[in-house]
Order: structure tokens, then sequence, then C-alpha cells
């Protein structure tokens, strides 16, 4: 079985020796080399490869960002110089976790293991993605979202609202709608709890976007926002936002 | 150590506090076994210094009863017997002084100095003794806050090194692994820039510990360091990271702490160039600032990223590494307002 597989890192050296550890693998086919995380997005949309080798920090998109946008899709090898990202990796079920400078023997591994989980068509728990992009302990600062092969990093300060929407969240920006394969539930963890409030189950609101709440009906309110925008505020969401103001 | 005995200034004092009191005991016993005042002191002064020497001992007294951790009734007992011991000794040797003046031509009738209102001597003997104990504790007291001083001193110094020991800039882990895995790939693509990529970490290794150890150094070697950091940076980063170096002539022999700017090159290259897709330039500038020194080191930055990602826990290092080694006379400013990310550092300049 060949085994199709893209190189990631933003340092041409570190592709080289990706590529030529490779080579000694004849099942192995290098389909693309990428610089950045939008470019290896956008090869996963587009090639379908088996296999990523994924570096982590690179500008714009890190690695664990790019794989929340493809991991469903993809499995991953991180290669990387920092140790102190191997927990997060498993956790978000990486197949392997290659520390830099590594060796043949160490590649040739992490080969192993990825060959045996596609034979073994293990899939994917995607769930364990979503909160792959959020540091330990910290809020997000940033969101990604894929469009097809195409990706949208919004900080989270240009973000208004975020909409439940069947599997998905709706995210308002700036008066664009992006679509994330997401739960509310996983989006609420992973936003700033002082600065976005779930006034509602279908609705989480940045506070800063809010101007006033009106009572609306018989024992329910609304929240007025900066654009004018209104969005239902259950009773619940009602005392959470009283709380944070 | 006795505290009166231990510095000669002070036995000096002593002594002629003794002597003192000695002359003014001699012209309150004056015209008693009729002598007069002058000859009352020949007796008297004498047997006032041997005394003085007597209520040294009254250090014993004072150190096995420190006051602030002995029980009132305790200390009222030590201090008590052994004033009275101390003052029925001032009578006894002060009628054996008498006692033996008498045998002296001229001095007889010093044996009736001692004999008359024994309880009347007894209590000046007592207050001379209590005196005595008095200035020890005082002095023991002024020797032991000198001491603390002194050591709170020394706990100082010692911090302020151990600040400094682990304010002193090291050299980031992950540049010698990100080295290693470069020259990893230039093995076999590029053998020769594989040894010249070796001999470049080599020295700038060697340098960071060997200028590292160091208080001071040349300016000069410094930025040649960082000129080294960024010569193996530039071969892992290939054209995105540009480097740029000015330095007003006649600063070389400047000295300034060593490594002083390490963390700050690293800043410019993982928090600036390494977030930007195209990379960029960074610029170091090195010039003459009233009578210090002002180092400029400003890179481009990704301006998508949050303020916290462009600066590392490094420049707070620089920060406080600053204050420790300089005070107030060194500052440390940053400006990230046009699209540029600028570290201003001046310091006082020595040579």
């Amino acid at each position: 079985m060949s085994l199709r597989t893209i190189i990631v890192d933003d340092e041409q050296l570190a592709r080289t020796v990706v590529r030529e550890c490779l080579a000694a693998h004849p099942d192995v086919e290098v389909v693309a080399e990428c610089a950045n995380g939008f470019e290896a997005v956008k090869a996963v949309a587009e090639l379908k490869p088996d296999l990523v080798f994924l570096d982590i920090q690179m500008p714009k998109l890190s690695g664990f960002e790019v794989l929340e946008l493809v991991g469903g899709e993809v499995n991953v090898i991180f290669v990387t110089a920092y140790d102190e990202y191997a927990l997060r990796a498993f956790e978000v079920h990486a197949v392997d976790y290659l520390l830099k400078p590594f060796s043949e023997e160490r590649l040739a591994e992490a080969l192993a293991r990825a060959r045996e989980r596609l034979a073994a068509r293990t899939p994917i728990p995607v769930g364990a993605l979503v909160a792959a992009a959020r540091p330990e302990g910290r809020p997000l600062h940033r969101v990604v979202v894929r469009d097809g092969s195409r990706v949208h990093v919004v900080p989270v300060d240009r973000l208004d609202y975020v909409e439940a929407q069947d599997d998905y969240v709706c995210l308002h920006t700036e008066g664009k709608r992006l679509l994330k394969e997401q739960t509310m539930a996983e989006a609420e963890a992973a936003l700033d709890p002082a600065r976005f409030v779930r006034i509602h189950r279908s609705y989480i609101l940045n506070i800063d976007r809010l101007v006033r709440v009106e009572p609306f009906g018989k024992d329910s309110r609304v929240a007025i926002l900066r654009d004018g925008t209104r969005l239902p505020v259950s009773k619940t969401g009602y005392a959470r936002l009283n709380e944070l103001l | 150590m006795q505290p009166i005995l231990a510095r000669g200034s002070r036995t000096l004092f002593y002594v002629a506090a003794c002597v003192a009191v000695g002359a003014l005991l001699s012209a309150a016993l004056a015209g008693r076994g009729g002598l007069g005042a002058l000859r009352t002191g020949v007796v008297v002064v004498p047997l006032a210094v041997l005394y003085g020497f007597v209520c040294l001992s009254s250090w014993y007294v004072c150190t096995a009863t420190p006051l602030k951790t002995t029980a009132a009734s305790v200390a009222f007992g030590n201090i008590g017997g052994s004033t009275v011991v101390a003052a029925a000794l001032w009578l006894a040797l002060g009628r054996a002084f008498g006692w033996a003046g008498a045998r002296v031509p001229g001095l007889a009738g010093a044996d009736r100095l001692f004999t008359q209102e024994p309880a009347l001597l007894f209590s000046a003997g007592a207050l001379m003794y209590l005196f005595s104990l008095a200035a020890h504790y005082v002095l023991m007291g002024v020797d032991e806050a000198r001491a603390a001083e002194q050591r709170a001193l020394e706990s100082q110094l010692a911090a302020r090194e151990a600040e400094l020991k682990t304010l002193r800039a090291q050299i980031e882990p992950h540049f010698l692994f990100n080295s290693l895995n470069s020259i990893s790939a230039l093995t076999t693509t590029d053998p020769v820039g594989a040894r010249r990529m070796c001999s470049l970490l080599g020295d700038f290794l060697r340098a960071t510990l060997r200028l590292g150890a160091r208080e001071r150094i040349p300016l000069a070697e410094e930025l040649a360091m960082v000129q080294q950091f960024f010569d193996i940076e530039r071969v892992r980063f290939g054209a995105r990271l540009c480097y740029e170096q000015t330095a007003e002539p006649g600063l070389d022999r400047l000295l300034v702490p060593p490594l002083l700017l390490q963390p700050l090159a690293e800043n410019a290259v993982n928090h600036g160039i390494a977030q930007m897709l195209d990379g960029g330039t960074v610029r170091l500038d090195a010039s003459r600032a009233g009578d210090g020194l002002r180092i400029v080191v400003e890179n481009p930055f990704d301006g998508d990223s949050p303020r916290s990602a462009r600066r590392g826990v490094g420049l707070e290092n620089v920060r406080r590494r600053l204050a420790t080694e300089f005070g107030g006379r060194a500052t440390l400013d940053v400006n990230d307002t046009d699209g540029r990310f600028r570290v201003t550092i001046t310091l006082p300049s020595a040579t």
C-alpha cells in the first residue's frame, strides 16, 4: 500500500531532512511540500494525502491550528524542536511526535505507526481535535475556520457573536458569516469567559458589542448589539450577563 | 568577645571612667582618717580601676541573661545576686586597700576610709557594678545590631549575585535543536555548508561560554556574538531573515554585561521573523547617548498576532538584569507603533 504524504515546515532545510529520510521508504510518496499552514490546509483539501509531517511553530497558522482544520481527514506526525507540546499532540491523536533533529530509525518507527493506523482504518475522533489549537488552560486569541481549501483566521476581538446552526456554529464577524464544524459547548469552552457569554442556548455574545438589553414579550429579553443586531437572551443567559457586567 | 576589651578605644574610655569615679569618690571620702582629697585619691583611684576590671565580669551575667528571652524574675535574680557579690567584693577590696595604704608612710589613717558607713559604701559599689552592667548591655546591643546589619548586607549581596546568575542570558535550547536539524539537512545536500554551519555554531557557543562568565565585555565582542547568532539563524531561515548591524565609531571598547543583547536577538527572530510568512529585516544600532550608550534592536512583526505574542520572557529578564546591574541608570523601552517592534536600551558607559 502506498503512502501519500505532505511535508509542512516553514524552514526549507527542515523539509529537506524529512524528504530525504522518506526516500529510503519506496512505498512513501511525497505529494507536496508546504512552507506554511495555509498551503498545508489547501494541499490536504486538494490532494487528500494519507499522512502529513507537520511542524508546530509556523507563522500565521500553528501546526495545532492546521490539525484542527484538517485533522479529521488525515493522520499527522508532528515534527518539532519543542518537546513541551508532546502531551497535547497525543491528546489530539497525532500518530507520532518527532523531535528535531531526529534519526532515520525514529522516522521509520513513526512511519510504521502510521501504516498500522491506516491499515486498521481507525477513525480519527474529530471532537478531540477541536480543542487542539487552544494552549492548555488559556483562552483562544484567534479562531481558525476552513472554507473548502481556504482558511480564515479571525482574531477573537473581531468576533461579534457565535450562533448555533445544526452540527456547526456560525461565527459572525464584521458582517461576514463563517461556518465551523464545532458544537456550542466546545466554542463556549474555547472562548475567554471574561469576554464571551452564552446569552442563549443558541448564542454566545462578545460583550464588547452589547449596547443594551431590552425586555421582549412576557419574561424574555433581547440584546441590542452595536450594529443593531437583536439577539434573544434567555433567563439563565441574562443572569450570566449580569454576573459578568 | 568581651565588648569593652574588644576595642582599644572602648577599654581606654572605660579605664578613664573608672579613674573619674575614683576621683569623685576620693573627693567624697576626703577628711576620713585625717587624709586630704589627694592622699585619699592615691588609695581610692587604683581601687576604683581594679574594681572596674572586676566589673568586667558582668559580661558573663549579661550573656547568661539576655533581656529579650529571660523571664523577669530570673533576670532580676541573676543581676541582683551578682550585684550583691560585686558590692561585697568592693567593700572587702576597699578594706584591704585601706589596710595596705595605712602601712605606707604619709597615708596613715587610710585604713579608716572603708570602715565607716559600710551601707553607703556598699551602695556605691553596687551602683558602680550596675553602671558597668548597663554599659555591657548597651554595647552588646550595639554590636549585635551592627552584626545584623552586616549580615543583612551580605545576604543582600548574595541575593543580588544569585539574581544576576539566573538573569544571565542563556542560549535558548531550541536554537541549538533547530541548528542541529539544519546541519542534519545540510550533511547530504551541502556538505561544505554543513561544515561551515558546524564551525559557526562552535565559534558562537565557545564565545558565549567564554564571555558569558565575565562581568563586563567590550561592546565590539558583544556585537560580534550577535552577528554570529544571526549568521547561524540565516542558515535556518534562508532568505526570510536579513540582519543589519550599525555602530557609531569609537564605541567598540565601551563595556557592557555579556550576552545582554542575546535575548533581544532571539526575540526578534522567534517573535518577529519566524511569525511572518515572508520574513523581514532585523536591525541593530549602537550609538552614543549623552555620556552613555544606546542600543536599538528592531524587527517587523505580524500585525495580526496578539500583543502578548510579540514579546517573550527574555525581554522581562533583560529589564530586570539592567535594573540589578545599573539600578535606575539604565532604561529599556519597548515601542511597536509603526509596524516594527523596537526595543531601546540605554546604559551608562564605562571603558
